[in-house]
């Protein structure tokens, strides 16, 4: 444990029971009552969806700048955080859908585009598998990165480009937030507390995946035969040291 | 250059699609729903029973309960249109005046009978300020 651990592993747990408190604290909405409560939830997933493959982004142009290792690790353990708060946010806007909206999924613009997403980075993580040299890896990955990163800004403003059945943004858009003061402050308080625990998992990940490379780069020599192992020293003969007729034999060849 | 045998067709592919995505009118499948002037408008004797999505708001005083299910009409959001929808199932738990509806169903001649009913809510969360709302699900 590192000494930034020791500080935001703690901080996360208090973070994130401050964070339930707010969440039943909070006022029910007028239309949709104790329902509205997932949003608590729902929309740091979808948050921290966009902020970890943000990170992909930017940990892959600075690969491709620095061609250091560490951006590429930065890169792939974003993206795997990144899949796994995005079908948590599919998951729980599928439970949040059903008694509001009537139905677990629809095909939806900000559904169908988010859906997307989830594939297009589970795409991302195949890719990485699928590539055995590290250098070939992290290039072909960083391209990807980048490219895959475009989706971000279409997933947010679909709901405002085509029309859907999710309701447009309440907070990040200009302007006033169209929510009660108490319960804008209850989500602001659950988004800090699902990015300290993001944090911690993202650190996890890093160190796992540099702990992995050593291992790999261990391994691969372990297995093979060095260099030059085939030539055996010769025995060394009184028959040997005698004969010149070696020592021209050598001569020759080089 | 290996990289040209990759760039020129995924820029000529992806220029392609960007093009049928614009201009394709891929025979209004983007449209997630129509609004009520839409379908009013592109509604003929012909198009009687072909399924789409009808969404806009359910008109204050409109709604009656029936032996299938519920009556009411959907204007649009500026209030103009006016569709007569026969629904036929149990309405949703959200489902009251003035709230966002999406129907799927078709034109039977001048009313939109429908079997799936979705609610759609507005981007506002406030808290309760009345007795009654107080009691939400």
């Amino acid at each position: 444990m590192t000494r930034t651990d020791r500080f935001l592993v703690p901080a996360a747990g208090v973070l994130v029971l401050a964070g339930l408190a707010a969440a039943l604290a909070a006022p029910p909405d007028r239309l949709q009552g104790n329902l509205q409560r997932l949003m608590y939830v729902h929309v740091p997933a979808a948050w921290l969806a966009y902020l970890s493959f943000g990170l992909t982004l930017a940990a892959s142009v600075a690969w491709l700048r620095r061609r250091h290792e560490r951006w590429d690790r930065l890169a792939a353990s974003a993206a795997e955080v990144g899949v796994f708060f995005t079908a948590l946010t599919i998951a729980l806007g599928a439970i949040w859908g059903k008694p509001v909206w009537g139905v677990w999924w629809t095909w939806d613009p900000r559904l169908v585009s988010t859906a997307v997403l989830l594939f297009v980075y589970l795409g991302y993580l195949a890719l990485r598998r699928a590539t055995v040299d590290p250098v070939q890896r992290a290039r072909r990955s960083a391209v990807f990165g980048i490219v895959a990163s475009v989706q971000i800004p279409v997933v947010h403003l679909s709901v405002l480009w085509w029309r859907s059945l999710h309701q447009p943004p309440t907070v990040l858009r200009p302007g006033d937030p169209t929510i009660d003061h108490v319960m804008l402050a209850a989500l602001l308080l659950n988004v800090v507390a699902f990015t300290a625990v993001f944090a911690v998992a993202l650190r996890l990940r890093m160190r796992l995946a540099r702990q992995d490379a050593e291992l790999a780069a261990a391994t691969t020599a372990l297995g093979r035969p060095l260099a030059g192992s085939a030539v055996t020293v010769p025995a060394l003969t009184a028959a040997a040291v005698t004969a010149p007729a070696v020592k021209k034999t050598i001569g020759d060849r080089t | 250059m290996r990289a040209r045998a990759f760039v020129v067709p995924g820029v000529g592919l992806a220029a392609v699609l960007a093009g049928t995505l614009t201009f394709g009118n891929l025979n209004d499948n983007l449209v997630y729903y129509l609004t009520p002037e839409e379908a009013i408008s592109r509604h003929t004797a012909a198009s009687d029973g072909e399924r789409f999505r009808l969404g806009g708001l359910v008109q204050a005083g409109s709604v009656e309960p029936t032996a299938e299910g519920v009556e009411f009409i959907v204007v649009g959001e500026s209030g103009a249109g006016g569709v007569k929808v026969v629904h036929s199932g149990a309405p949703n738990q959200l489902f009251q005046e003035g709230i966002g509806v999406v129907v799927e169903g078709e034109w039977q001649q001048d009313v939109f009978v429908s079997d799936t009913m979705i609610v759609k809510h507005d981007e506002e969360y406030r808290a309760p300020e009345t007795e009654a709302e107080v009691d939400a699900p």
